[in-house]
């Protein structure tokens, strides 16, 4: 290759760019997390005095008066379920697109692309309504129910393209041994499918986690409160005063586990994110 | 029709069963359950009211100017956001593919961001660019006290610059995938032809990856059509930063109005059909969506 | 296999995590008598806690209050109510109900009358305009918990006497200088806060936006003559460069920063005190300047009041509970642990009050008692967004033509009013 050296160069400054665009805002909210009370606003990228007073802030009080346990709960409740019924439904439906033919598979598939597109803002008004005619207003089920229809599509979407992967042919001995079709799938399958499963099952809880708009619009409690709801109703010193200090301990809590967890699963996220619209 | 084929069509429908339901629990009925509610006056705080009134509620949405001065802000975001996403995306994703070291590291930090509430990114975006908190306004050639939400195109810049922060990984990721499909071998002809890197890369690289850069633009621009999270954050839709969605919330969460909420959803509704349909007349007959891609 | 080990350990891991929530969610509270749920804004110095377990006690076990607090942005606290009294929610018993709902939720039978002698209980010896708010259609809603009212702060070393009004308070700013602090910080975000500010002035010019729950009234010669001393504050030098953004909070920043104006509610005098002791040292408290020489101001007023739900089957017990709630010990109580005012004016002259208020005691009581509320009417919200738009940013007012933009005012209003159009 020609001109290595001004290549290297050049490529290295492109690495260093990325690098910091990337990570500014999540070193930025950790310096302001441990900044002081005093020393908040001194606009200085780097704390001049390290404290943990905003992150004892968030837990003192224990779970019935801290603002941040109960919310910290009810996200990863939320998350947790969400992800578990959406993959088993996501992989039931992948397996029949994937395997089976059946008249609809096509519909289905568009029907779940057309889903993925579809704005939330248009179903939290009637959702608001039916919810408080079915009393699953600011309850988990509540927020579980809209979470797994937005995030089936995805889920569907990175099964099948795992499922088309996977060497079907063991499938056919099985059948040939005897097993029924349900039995192959369960038997054969699904071990196999399992890193898949796994993958589509971190793009999900990625998505719940992150979810904000129902979050606000269907709560109105810690009873159900999220994370990022949560982060928008934490308090100050008096009623006046902006907490900043705290919502950057809590937005700190919330997102280092997230990016250890996409750290150590990138492989397979860019994976699931790339393969499903590709192929879809 | 054999047994099988009967057994296989039944089974098919049955694992479909519980997904299709989820899906359409709460899409399809929602949905049409707002368009009967936008035909009505209904207003929360006045239970007494009610009765159908036909279509005034969009007649009093569509001359309002408010939900044309959103709808332009949605739009103007949504443009501009996910064409800098494009540039930028294609930027890394080039890199990316022809990484001579550091892929991994670049692979990482591209997706801490997807990785982030966008809330949380809001957040941090809004302290840093704040006049009391923020470092931004300590760089230099930046005025101390320049107030970035107190003024509507320098709030947007705010707001773009987190979007696109958030959600260019996702494009990059999408545009790396299509390119991985090219085969070298054009690229090494090509150069034995003479053709300069912009040639081989306007000449095979884009045409080639037409389908790919098409459904990334449609995923992307109907995403960012939706944005709420960073705006409401940021600046609540004050100095007529507003996007649709956040007008929708407003006449249905915080004025209970859902006649009028309603009306405002269906729309929002329609432009996103609108958009889906131009984009994929664009993909035109290309679109594989069964048997093998 | 790596990978497949790792699967394995995440799905005992999320199983294991699902176990734990779903315990944890089943524990109950293990309180004695009937719990009332009061649903009020979070108080960071924890009166609420502190009055909720004294009633408690000294109901003799009847009752058990049990808190569900709510988020410090009076918008934000009402759209968590109104969702779930629109949801006719029978869990809520007792509401802490800012000062401007009381229309909106007695005109959506949310919430129960006060009458006989309850009524005359919680109304004794409390501001007559606090009353007003805590009323509607002539019937009282709400017992009143706790008072608010903004006044002006100015640096004693800076000002040498409190400006009487708006545009005196700019020409005595703009002689100091931007650069020595001849700056006026006010709340002019486009939120709830701008609709007090906005309607304060247009009050203290003579007139109202209101004169019934359905009629604007908004007399043209003194609203413009308010608008006017808004537009000219906002475009002057005097104004605070985040004008557009500023709220309770960056304005008591800027003021401890070195501005020489501040109206703010009175936490700003215990905040300057704690994190600008050199400014607090020259910290002046007036009235709330006026628009017109010799027409007394009026200023802002806010607060809570109690309300007990109309959809609560412990009915009874919350009257009672909200009557012990708003008795003086308590208010005092509140003074003393969040230095919120209390709304019975009697209580001004105990230490508690003079304490929390040192040397502005009197000021308070005087800015309460002739403030000027902001509208009753059920469509309060409407109203609400309706002034923000056309008002804001205060900066598009022409100070010597504000014509154009009364006219859009009104306009508005009328639509607010109406519940008409997007806002």
């Amino acid at each position: 290759m020609e001109n290595t050296g001004r290549e290297k160069t050049l490529w290295t400054i492109a690495l260093v760019l990325v690098l910091i665009f990337a990570l500014i805002p999540v070193l930025w909210i950790i310096s302001l997390s441990f900044k002081t009370p005093a020393t908040i606003t001194d606009q200085s990228f780097i704390p001049t005095e390290f404290s943990f007073e905003n992150y004892e802030s968030l837990f003192t009080g224990g779970i019935s008066e801290s603002p941040f346990i109960k919310p910290l709960i009810n996200s990863l409740g939320i998350a947790l379920i969400t992800t578990f019924i959406s993959i088993i439904l996501a992989s039931f439906a992948a397996y029949a697109i994937a395997r089976l033919d059946f008249p609809g598979r096509s519909v289905m598939l568009a029907g779940a692309l057309a889903i993925a597109m579809f704005p939330p803002i248009s179903t939290v008004g009637p959702l608001f309504d039916m919810w408080r005619a079915l009393g699953l207003y600011d309850t988990w089920p509540g927020l579980i129910i809209p979470y797994l229809t937005f995030s089936l599509p995805l889920a569907i979407y990175t099964l099948v393209a795992f499922f088309r992967e996977i060497p079907w042919d063991l499938e056919k001995a099985a059948q040939v041994d005897g097993a029924t079709p349900f039995q192959a799938f369960r038997k054969v399958i699904v071990p196999l499918a399992a890193p898949g499963m796994f993958t589509a099952a971190i793009l999900v809880f990625i998505f719940a986690w992150n979810d904000f708009l129902f979050a606000i619009s269907l709560t109105s409690s810690d009873a159900s409160r999220t994370v990022p709801a949560a982060l928008a109703f934490f308090t100050g010193d008096s009623t006046f005063t902006q907490p900043t200090g705290s919502i950057a301990a809590a937005a700190v809590i919330v997102t280092v586990p997230i990016i250890i967890f996409v750290l150590l699963f990138q492989r397979r996220i860019v994976a699931g994110l790339t393969s499903g619209a590709v192929k879809g | 029709m054999t047994d099988r084929a009967r057994s296989e069509r039944r089974l098919g429908w049955l694992l479909c069963a519980p997904a299709a339901v989820a899906m359409l629990a709460v899409t399809a009925y929602p949905i049409g359950y707002a368009f009967v509610l936008s035909l009505q006056r209904v207003d929360l705080r006045f239970p007494e009211e009610g009765g159908f009134v036909g279509f005034d509620n969009y007649s009093a949405v569509l001359s309002s100017e408010l939900w044309w001065t959103d709808l332009f802000n949605t739009i103007f975001l949504s443009v501009i956001s996910v064409s800098i996403e494009l540039c930028l995306g294609m930027a890394i994703a080039l890199v990316m593919h022809r990484a001579i070291f550091g892929r991994g590291v670049v692979r990482t930090s591209v997706l801490i961001p997807y990785g982030i509430v966008t809330v949380v990114a809001a957040f941090s975006w809004q302290f840093a660019f704040a006049p009391d908190t923020g470092f931004v306004n300590q760089l230099p050639l930046i005025a101390d006290d320049k107030d970035w939400f107190g003024e509507r195109f320098s709030a947007f810049s705010v707001i773009i610059m987190a979007e696109v922060w958030k959600t260019t990984p996702f494009m990059a990721l999408l545009l790396l995938a299509g390119l991985t499909t090219i085969d070298d071998g054009l690229y090494s002809a090509a150069k034995v032809d003479g053709a300069s890197a912009w040639q081989r890369f306007t000449r095979i690289t884009l045409p080639l990856m037409k389908p790919a850069i098409l459904v990334a633009l449609l995923f992307r621009t109907l995403d960012a059509f939706r944005i709420f999270d960073t705006i409401f954050i940021m600046t609540g839709g004050a100095q007529d930063t507003q996007s649709v969605s956040i007008l929708g919330y407003q006449q249905l969460i915080s004025r209970l109005n859902l006649g009028l909420g309603s009306a405002v959803s269906v729309l929002i509704f329609l432009c996103v059909l609108v958009i889906a349909v131009i984009f994929v007349k664009g993909l035109g007959a290309r679109q594989p969506e069964s048997g093998r891609a | 296999m790596r990978g497949r080990r790792r699967v394995r350990l995440a799905s005992v891991a999320c199983v294991a995590a699902i176990g734990v929530i779903l315990v944890s969610g089943c524990g109950g509270d293990d309180s004695e008598g009937t719990s009332l749920k009061w649903f009020i804004a979070i108080q960071p110095g924890g009166s609420i806690q502190k009055v909720a377990e004294t009633c408690s006690k000294q109901s003799g076990g009847r009752y058990d209050i049990e808190l569900e607090l709510l988020p410090t942005d009076a918008s934000q606290q009402r759209e968590q109510l109104v969702r779930r009294l629109g949801a006719e929610d029978s869990s809520i018993d007792l509401i802490g109900m800012d000062v401007v709902w009381t229309a909106e939720f007695a005109n959506a039978g949310w919430i129960r009358e006060w009458s006989g002698r309850d009524a005359s209980e919680v109304k004794r010896g409390v501001f007559p305009p606090v009353v007003e708010t805590a009323s509607y259609e002539g019937k009282l809603y709400g017992a009143p918990f706790n008072s608010n009212t903004q006044l002006l702060w100015y640096r004693k070393d800076l000002v040498p006497k409190p400006p009487e009004t708006w545009d005196e308070m700019v020409r005595m700013a703009e002689e100091i200088g931007p650069g020595n602090g001849g700056q006026i910080q006010v709340q002019a975000d486009r939120y709830e806060g701008f609709t007090v500010w906005a309607n304060a002035m247009i009050e203290s010019a003579g007139t109202q936006v209101l004169s019934g729950p359905e009629t604007v009234d908004l007399a043209p010669a003194p609203t413009e003559r308010a608008l006017a001393s808004m537009g000219l504050m906002a475009n002057s030098s005097a104004a605070a460069p985040n004008l557009t953004t500023s709220d309770e909070d960056t304005a008591r920043l800027g003021f401890e920063a070195g501005a020489a104006f501040m109206v703010n509610y009175t936490f700003a005098f215990g905040s300057a005190k704690e994190n600008a002791p050199k400014i607090a040292k020259n910290m002046g408290a007036a009235r709330f300047p006026g628009i017109t020489p010799g027409l007394e101001s009026k200023p802002p007023l806010g607060g809570f009041n109690l309300g007990v739900s109309a959809f609560s089957e412990k009915a009874d017990l919350a009257f009672e509970a909200a009557k012990c709630l708003t008795a003086p010990a308590q208010q005092l109580t509140v003074t003393e642990l969040d230095g919120l005012a209390p709304a019975r004016s009697g209580l001004y002259d105990t230490p508690e009050v003079k304490k929390a208020f040192p040397g502005f005691a009197n000021l308070v009581r005087e800015s309460i008692e002739t403030a000027g509320p902001r509208p009753v009417t059920p469509a309060y919200q409407d109203v609400s967004l309706a002034i923000q738009s056309a008002l804001h940013p205060p900066t598009k007012i022409d100070p010597e033509d504000p014509e154009p933009v009364y006219d859009e005012l009104k306009d508005k209003v009328e639509q607010g009013v109406n519940r008409e159009g997007l806002l």
